[in-house]
């Protein structure tokens, strides 16, 4: 061979330097060793109704709290009733922001934490880890320290969200209400009334324009707000046949009328020029501070963290409340107060953690009347135990037009979250950005919600959560 | 015949130290994730789970059938192409503006004020990318962004809430404007001193000989200064090929119609958001061996060239 030596170690510098500077995502697919079976070493204690899960004398439990809008404090505050009730014991709180990157060699070690609160933009698919958890149930038919069985004091249609594959894996602590903010005092100025269908939306855009202001903005991660709202609408006009559908990846889901009715209003409102251009190139917190502190639009889609996220870039005075997202006509098949309620912030207790029973009873105290109420008055949003909030809401108008709004619609609640379940929000951020600038009709935007739902349902790798 | 030298403790220790351990870290840090990357692609791993199971080729066929990521392909491929060529003939330009673009009699120098604006064009590099790519998202902003309020200044009014991250004609030429903006000083000074390596008698011999600024930077400048110029083209493309910290700044869900998606955005969201680690470590083999013919292709044409030579 006439390849010199030489040549030779230079050939192979040159693969090692191009070698290092490959890291990307390959190193990043790490795995250590570990094993799946159960690793449960906690010491157990006796069950009784003040000890629903055996929670052993001392046994400490290790919580890792996403720390997002609504901090991680309302999870230590429980730990001295933890202490108090279980000889000691102690509750640490981990915080994270990165939940997903974080757990994983977790997981994979089969040393996962007692509690994990598996939110934010890095959180655990669960489609990935359900089968990893525990069955929640028994929670639910526990009593609380007050000696309430605590399923009956949560508000209706809480846990339906938490249910996969037949089984209660998560526990969804903060209730959201969803629907369209504005607010009040400008309203009450202009003598403007929230809107009950789209048409009212569109009058109201005309007279915001007269005003000099926009009818929506959005901003570019959050345009799929806009997509939330459009099925909100659609499962009000059309009733249950529509939430179906869409819940199941229906081959035709997207060209259902009530659905194409919806879009034709939205492509109005896009080309009569009611919303705020350049939502597509915006931050989205910026966007919404065009609504809570310019004032430049009136009406924000969105769910009851809103008033958290922007507290402090809302103008004085703003007085923001909630109403229902709009129906299309005032023929819809859901009363005017029903609307779309669902809860957030998911606690889960891995199966292979070492002290699951004190997660469990973690979670136990959060739910009780003293913990929930804490966590209301803290970060004025309610928990999913109802009465917790005053008349006065602690003086948020958000939070008194929200539970005003559960009060009205009793029953008339629903959820979907095929969204959450299979991951399309970022691609439905693409789509919707590029409709609400009026880059993609209507017919686009359906065609591009269709092929999500026509490639997922073809994926035999994706396991399907049935929609009843 | 040779003896063999006896293995003194000297001879020993200066082994282990600078070959044993080297080796060792590369095996343990390098090859060993990569073997094992290459192993997952083969497998359905969900990335939460201590077992794996064998699925042969199969994520590869689907990633071959995956429209949004034969897009984020086609993307970083145009990225590895632009990027490198954009910055290198804006740096070495800027590079013989402070080297010999200078006055013309005398001796050969830059441009007054040279070093002042060597520091200056530095900055941007010194920055963390992530910083840059929010500072620049600001600038981009439609309603109270930097850009648009000058340009309306000048009376542009079509400008006026102009979405340059927002839009598909847009938004990925603003996007490798950032990362040229940031990369420009850096190559620039490289370029600065390769250029000073050349003798200054052959910069002195062509001004003689009549040789314009343009002749001088093109037949003395580049010729003399080329495997800086195939580093620099390496280190890039290879950049250009990631540019993750950027892309996810800017614009994190793909941009509008997915024009600034990018390979390694996708192998983010498929593991840690969809739970797919099987099918991301093979869209990582897929960037690897895109990024090896790269610097093969690039390795490969130099020698070619020095041979014909």
């Amino acid at each position: 061979m006439s390849e010199s030596p030489l040549f030779q170690r230079r050939r192979f510098l040159g693969l090692v330097l191009a070698g290092t500077l490959v890291p990307v995502g390959l190193s990043a697919c790490a795995a250590g060793g570990g094993s799946d079976t159960p690793a449960d070493s906690a010491p157990t204690g006796e069950v009784s109704d003040t000890n629903p899960f055996g929670v052993g004398e001392g046994a400490a439990v290790e919580a890792v709290i996403f720390d997002g809008g609504y901090g991680t404090d309302y999870v230590s505050a429980v730990a001295a009733a933890y202490a108090d009730l279980h000889k000691g014991g102690k509750l640490t709180v981990a915080p994270s922001t990165q939940i997903s990157q974080q757990m994983q060699p977790r997981f994979v070690g089969g040393n996962p934490p007692d509690l994990l609160d598996n939110s934010g933009a890095n959180a655990i698919g669960l489609a990935t880890i359900a089968k990893q958890l525990e069955d929640l149930a028994p929670l639910t038919k526990a009593k609380n320290t007050e000696g309430d069985v605590i399923a009956d004091t949560l508000y209706p249609g809480m846990l339906d969200d938490g249910y996969y594959d037949g089984r209660l894996v998560q526990l969804n602590y903060v209730l959201t209400v969803y629907g369209l903010w504005y607010s009040k005092s400008l309203f009450d100025a202009n003598g403007w009334k929230a809107p009950t269908t789209w048409d009212d939306v569109l009058a109201l855009g005309a007279q915001a324009k007269t005003a000099g202001k926009y009818l929506f903005c959005w901003g570019k991660e959050a345009a799929s707000y806009y997509l939330t709202l459009a099925v909100e609408s659609a499962i009000k006009e059309g009733g249950d046949e529509v939430r179906v559908k869409l819940g199941n990846l229906d081959a035709d889901a997207w060209s259902h009328p009530v659905v194409q009715a919806v879009f034709a209003k939205m492509e109005q409102a896009v080309q009569a020029g009611y919303f705020l251009p350049g939502g597509a190139g915006t931050q989205f917190t910026a966007a919404q501070a065009q609504w809570t502190q310019g004032q430049q639009a009136v009406l924000y889609p969105s769910g009851s963290w809103i008033e958290n996220e922007m507290k402090s870039q809302t103008a004085a005075d703003f007085q923001m409340t909630g109403c229902p997202a709009p129906a299309v006509s005032s023929g819809a098949a859901m009363p005017a107060e029903s609307f779309h309620a669902s809860a957030g912030e998911p606690f889960v207790v891995p199966s292979q953690a070492k002290n699951k029973a004190g997660g469990m009873e973690t979670l136990r105290l959060m739910l009780s009347k003293e913990g929930a109420t804490n966590f209301a008055k803290a970060k004025l949003s309610s928990t999913i135990v109802k009465g917790t909030v005053p008349a006065d809401a602690f003086g948020s108008t958000a939070l008194a037009s929200q539970i005003a709004m559960l009060d009205a619609a009793g029953e008339n609640t629903f959820t979907f979250n095929f969204n959450d379940i299979y991951g399309f929000t970022s691609q439905n951020n693409v789509l919707w950005n590029s409709f609400l600038s009026g880059e993609l009709d209507a017919a686009g935007l359906t065609s591009g919600l269709q092929k999500q739902f026509d490639d997922t349902r073809a994926d035999d790798s994706v396991v399907k959560v049935k929609v009843s | 015949m040779r003896t063999r030298r006896r293995l003194t403790f000297d001879r020993v220790s200066l082994m282990v130290v600078f070959l044993g351990i080297p080796v060792a870290l590369y095996l343990a840090f390098v090859l060993y994730p990569f073997t094992q990357a290459a192993w997952y692609s083969l497998t359905s791993w969900s990335g939460f789970t201590s077992t794996q199971q064998f699925i042969g080729l199969d994520n590869y066929v689907h990633l071959a059938q995956d429209d949004l990521f034969l897009k984020a392909v086609g993307n970083s491929l145009v990225l590895l192409v632009v990027v490198p060529i954009v910055t290198l003939v804006l740096s070495f330009a800027l590079a013989c503006l402070l080297t010999f673009g200078g006055s013309s009699t005398g001796a050969v120098r830059g441009l007054s004020g040279s070093s002042f604006y060597r520091i200056v064009s530095f900055f941007p590099y010194v920055v963390p990318a992530i910083v840059i790519g929010i500072i620049w998202g600001r600038v981009y902003d439609p309603s109270a962004g930097l850009l648009n309020g000058v340009l309306t200044g000048l009376g542009l009014e079509r400008f006026d809430k102009f979405a340059w991250l927002g839009r598909s004609s847009t938004a990925m030429p603003a996007t490798v404007a950032v990362i040229v903006w940031t990369f420009v000083g850096f190559y620039m000074v490289l370029f600065v001193a390769a250029i000073r390596g050349i003798p200054a008698e052959t910069f002195e011999a062509a001004r003689l000989d009549g040789a314009g600024r343009f002749r001088t930077a093109v037949f003395i400048a580049a010729p003399g200064i080329s495997g800086a110029l195939r580093t620099a083209y390496v280190y890039l493309g290879i950049f250009a090929l990631d540019a993750f910290v950027f892309l996810a700044a800017l614009n994190p869900d793909g941009g509008p119609a997915n024009s600034t998606l990018v390979i390694t955005q996708q192998i983010f969201s498929t593991a840690f958001k969809d739970g797919r680690f099987g099918l991301a470590c093979a869209m990582g083999v897929v960037l690897a061996l895109v990024t090896f013919a790269f610097t093969g292709l690039v390795f490969g044409v130099a020698r070619w060239r020095e041979k014909r030579a």
